[in-house]
């Protein structure tokens, strides 16, 4: 019996391949959860992102159907909530829940919010405790 | 030296003859804006489904509509016009490979024009009210001339990572013509608002009459609709290094 062995950029695709499956079950795993607490709470998750820049955190929510005077946004040093109708000529009246975990505490007084074409965007100023130091 | 890629089957059920042909592909990426106008323009051309592409690496599951039983990439055709629509992201690890298979199909066709369709992050996206749209091609000269006959700004600097990126790359390999027409879009929410400014030029190229009021009068539906494939798409977009298309190549002068 004749044996060959993989080339190397073979073994390595594969090795990429069983990475890309294993982060697909994770990913996988998460939507469910996501999609089984939708459906259990009848509420839909938004897709949202949060960044840091400087001396802020900028956070988003794509939240279409909904309108501002509706949105109840609630802010905490270390967290944001936001539930909010949701209402689909089709799918008829659901509900917007999030509520999501600060990676850094904010000064919940600074907080700016804003609705626009179906984004809710949230802009809170971080709270930095420390002193300045001089640089020589 | 690439391997031919078997895990590709391109299946026309009613074969796809003919000259000329100008074939649209809008996999999901950048805020699916390919996606999105892909499909209103083969849904408000009435096109007709004519064959599939099967992916042995895709996951094992069928989409249902209505009833239907669908494939998960699907090509439609109506006179000379080609559109491929896909229900599912192409998995980041056979991109390539993918890219060169659907490729060999397409010249098979001796298209006149290959035209792809995405979004181009643009981190202030809320902020603009009009995306600007742009044109890449895999050459020069056709690229000047969409320039001059559509009013479309060319593409200059950047990257474009993913299926998009090596369709054109192909394009220019094997000398077909291909453009991608892009629109600043958010980068993982859906932006329907972006897809209609890409379905405007796709319509001026052409010279067929698509409206996108309809497109922009279901946005927000359109938009709550796509979330479960948008959270997959961002999924394969990070396999890709999507995020390469918020940087500019390095400059060493």
């Amino acid at each position: 019996m004749s044996y060959r062995r993989k080339p190397l950029w073979r073994i390595l695709l594969d090795e990429f391949r069983r990475i890309e499956e294993e982060m697909s079950r994770i990913e996988d795993e998460f939507i469910r959860r996501i999609k089984e607490a939708e459906g259990m709470r009848g509420c839909i998750t938004p897709l949202h992102n949060l960044y840091e820049s400087g001396d802020e955190i900028i956070f988003t929510a794509d939240m279409p159907g909904s309108n501002k005077e509706e949105i109840d946004l609630r802010v905490g040093e270390n967290y944001i909530r936001i539930e909010a109708p949701c209402k689909s000529p089709i799918r008829g009246e659901r509900k917007y829940l999030l509520h999501v975990e600060l990676p850094v505490e904010i000064d919940p007084t600074s907080v700016r919010a804003r609705y626009k074409d179906g984004v809710l965007e949230v802009v809170a100023r971080k709270r930095l405790r420390g002193f300045r130091i001089r640089v020589e | 030296m690439k391997e031919s890629y078997e895990g590709v089957e391109i299946v026309e059920v009613e074969p796809v003859e003919g000259e000329g042909f100008i074939i649209i592909e809008g996999f999901p990426d950048v805020g699916l804006v390919g996606s999105i106008a892909a499909s209103f323009i083969a849904d408000r051309l009435g096109m007709k489904e004519v064959g599939y592409v099967d992916v042995e690496a895709l996951p094992p599951i069928i989409s249902v509509r209505d009833g239907k039983i669908l494939e998960l990439i699907r090509i439609y055709r109506k006179d000379n016009l080609l559109a491929i629509l896909s229900d599912v992201p192409v998995p980041a690890t056979i991109v390539k490979p993918f890219s060169r298979e659907l490729m060999n199909w397409i010249e098979s066709k001796k298209p006149k024009l290959l035209i792809s369709l995405t979004g181009i992050p643009e981190p202030n996206r809320l902020n603009i009210d009009k995306p600007k749209v742009y044109i890449l091609a895999s050459n020069v000269e056709l690229a000047q001339k969409l320039y001059e006959t559509a009013g479309i700004d060319k593409f200059k600097d950047g990257f474009i990572a993913g299926i998009k990126g090596m369709l054109l790359k192909e394009g220019v390999k094997r000398g077909i013509d291909t453009i991608l027409i892009s629109a600043q879009s958010h980068f993982n929410y859906p932006d329907p608002g972006s897809a209609a400014e890409v379905v405007k030029y796709v319509s001026k190229i052409l010279q067929i009459e698509l409206d996108v009021k309809p497109l922009l009068e279901s946005a927000e539906e359109l938009k709550l609709r796509l979330r479960d494939l948008m959270r997959r798409t961002s999924q394969m977009m990070q396999g890709v290094q999507k995020s390469r298309e918020l940087e500019r190549p390095p400059v060493y002068l």
